[in-house]
């Protein structure tokens, strides 16, 4: 095997240096494109991951009942008839809704909980370390998610909150836990409490509920089941998980346009590197090519020597410009670029982005800006070391 | 050694020709010294190329050593100049920013020789032209006799067996240039060519030979009889 030309690699490294401001420039211009490129995609890729996976843990098929446009309570003895739909496995009604907390006029998301619905019960003790629901239902407390919690504690609401109900009356209701932070994109705004605890504080009557959730194993039946809801309640509005995976979607694809106008600008100032290294090499480039020529160096050592030149700012921009985006997304939590995710409400999330490492996107970038660069350098070499070099030396 | 036989050479710059060498056969013989003298212009430089592979000939042939250089391909011509010639030019040629020992060792770096050899040929070189001092100094930085040598050096460091130098002392001064001629003095069993209209070659008792050149063509070819090597 032909050991690696190690005076070859000095020189290119020599050559990099002797256009050192040169050189400096183009590595920070690129580092910075691969920091943005990339933070771009990881905050993209995690946020998808991290939605998909709470998405996964959607029912099946959502029921609300809609009157001149509006929503109302649905009549909790609907299941019934839902359960004779053959397909169904499950039909649970559910109590949710907005508590406007005037003090700080902030809404929190408040869900009421059936302890026997085991969807939500699970998905709740893998969120909240040591959640006793008996006492959950037995003393009127909840659980609230980070910002909840630190939004009651700047009103002094440290152990309980105090709620109003419609009628005027105050309900007291204990916190029982926060929710865990890696976690916190969606249970950021949320009190989880009994339905009990629920129906007292917004005076809903035992036959209703918000709306009604509906379990089918087999997801290919889905639609049908959907189809047959709405024909037998047609005063109904029947969503289905992928509706709302959907709807979901459109939400993130409006902010990812946003990232990728950023995505355009920085892939359009990369382009314009490229091309001022396509348009050609300086006289004193050309020089150089003609006197390693006419010393001996044939078109292809004057090529590699090029393509190390070029591998060795590519490959020092992609990796420090890639460790930077992740310790920029992950461990800085991508200010500025999280803003446009986040939104600027009051209940500011605490963006703890899942750490998702995402192999295509990594490779996608490499591919994107390593051999286009270094394509960029060679092909002018070559144009150069192929014209007479007569000329060039003289 | 070097035999151009009807050797021609047409450069063309957009619809003109330009006629550099004209018909031109000579033979030099091994270990030779030899002048090809002549006026700028006269195409002088451009039978240097052709003797090392630099350049094409239009029509001819140029064997060179049991090569036919005129026939060569790009590789092997470089490959050809790598184990064959040193080139010696008019501006030195060097390269400014990096130090004596990178521009010395440049035209060996394609080799990938062991870096003890390297080390050894160029501290060789280095001793016999008085550079040591300078050998981590950027070549910018040299003196123009010093960098002289440092392309001599360079010239040297892949031991060729044909030196070609082209115009070696239109840059340097008259004691500059007379110590080039000591240097080419201490060229044992070399074959050199010398491209030069300065006149301080002309009557060196070194030189085996001058041709002289004259509109792309051979006007004299005249063998000289003192030979004190």
């Amino acid at each position: 095997m032909r050991k690696i030309n190690l005076y070859l690699i000095e020189f290119a490294i020599n050559s990099l240096f002797r256009q050192k401001w040169k050189n400096i420039f183009i590595v920070i211009v690129f580092t910075l494109l691969i920091v943005i490129l990339s933070s771009i995609f990881q905050i993209a890729s995690s946020i998808r991951y991290e939605l998909n996976l709470s998405l996964n843990s959607l029912p099946d098929i959502f029921i609300q009942k809609i009157k001149a446009g509006k929503l109302y309570d649905i009549e909790v003895d609907r299941v019934d008839k839902i359960l004779e739909i053959e397909g169904v496995e499950s039909a649970k009604p559910r109590v949710w809704g907005y508590y406007y907390f005037e003090n700080a006029g902030v809404n929190f998301s408040v869900i009421g909980i059936d302890q026997y619905q085991n969807q939500y019960k699970d998905t709740l003790k893998s969120l909240v370390s040591k959640l006793d629901f008996e006492e959950l239902e037995k003393n009127s407390s909840m659980v609230v998610g980070i910002g909840v919690k630190k939004i009651l504690e700047e009103s002094y609401y440290n152990r309980y909150f105090n709620f109003i109900r419609p009628d005027g009356t105050i309900k007291r209701v204990y916190i029982a836990g926060v929710f865990d932070s890696n976690i916190s994109l969606e249970a950021n705004d949320m009190m989880v409490m009994s339905q009990e605890t629920f129906r007292d504080i917004f005076q809903i009557d035992g036959s209703l509920a918000t709306d009604i959730v509906v379990g089918v194993p087999n997801k290919s039946e889905i639609p049908t089941v959907a189809t047959k809801i709405k024909l037998l309640y047609p005063d109904t509005r029947v969503l289905t998980k992928e509706d709302l995976k959907i709807s979901y979607q459109n939400i993130f694809d409006y902010k990812q346009g946003i990232f990728l106008t950023l995505f355009v600008i920085s892939i359009f100032t990369f382009f314009i590197i490229v091309y001022d290294k396509l348009s050609g090499l300086n006289s004193q480039e050309k020089r150089e090519i003609g006197i390693l020529r006419a010393v001996g160096w044939s078109m292809e050592d004057i090529l590699k020597e090029r393509f190390y030149e070029a591998l060795i700012i590519s490959i020092i921009s992609f990796l420090v410009g890639y460790i930077i985006s992740l310790y920029y997304v992950y461990i800085l939590k991508a200010p500025l670029l999280r803003d446009i995710f986040e939104g600027y409400s009051k209940l500011r999330t605490d963006f703890n982005l899942m750490f998702h490492f995402d192999t295509q996107i990594a490779i996608m970038l490499f591919l994107l800006t390593v051999p286009i660069y270094i394509g960029a350098n060679i092909i002018p070499a070559w144009i150069a070391s192929s014209i007479d070099i007569d000329e060039v030396i003289k | 050694m070097i035999n151009f036989k009807d050797v021609s050479k047409v450069y063309r710059s957009g619809n003109r020709e330009i006629k550099a060498l004209e018909t031109i056969n000579f033979q030099i013989k091994k270990g030779e010294i030899v002048l090809l003298k002549g006026v700028s212009g006269s195409g002088k430089s451009t039978i240097l190329s052709l003797i090392a592979g630099v350049t094409k000939p239009t029509s001819g042939d140029i064997v060179v050593n049991g090569k036919r250089v005129s026939k060569l391909q790009d590789r092997f011509s470089s490959k050809f100049r790598q184990e064959t010639i040193g080139f010696i030019f008019q501006k030195f040629n060097l390269i400014p920013n990096i130090s004596t020992f990178d521009n010395i060792v440049v035209p060996i770096i394609p080799l990938n020789l062991d870096s003890r050899e390297i080390e050894k040929r160029v501290k060789k070189l280095l001793k016999e032209f008085n550079l040591e001092h300078r050998r981590d100094i950027l070549v910018k930085n040299l003196s123009g006799g010093e960098q002289q040598r440092v392309a001599i050096c360079r010239a040297l460091i892949n031991t060729p067996e044909i030196i070609i130098a082209d115009e070696p002392t239109a840059n340097l001064d008259r004691k500059l240039s007379l110590g080039f001629i000591e240097i080419l003095k201490s060229l044992k069993d070399k074959t050199v060519i010398i491209a030069t209209h300065d006149p301080i070659f002309f009557n060196l008792d070194i030189i085996n030979r001058v041709i002289e050149i004259e509109n792309g063509k051979v006007k004299k070819d005249k063998k000289t009889p003192n030979r004190n090597k």
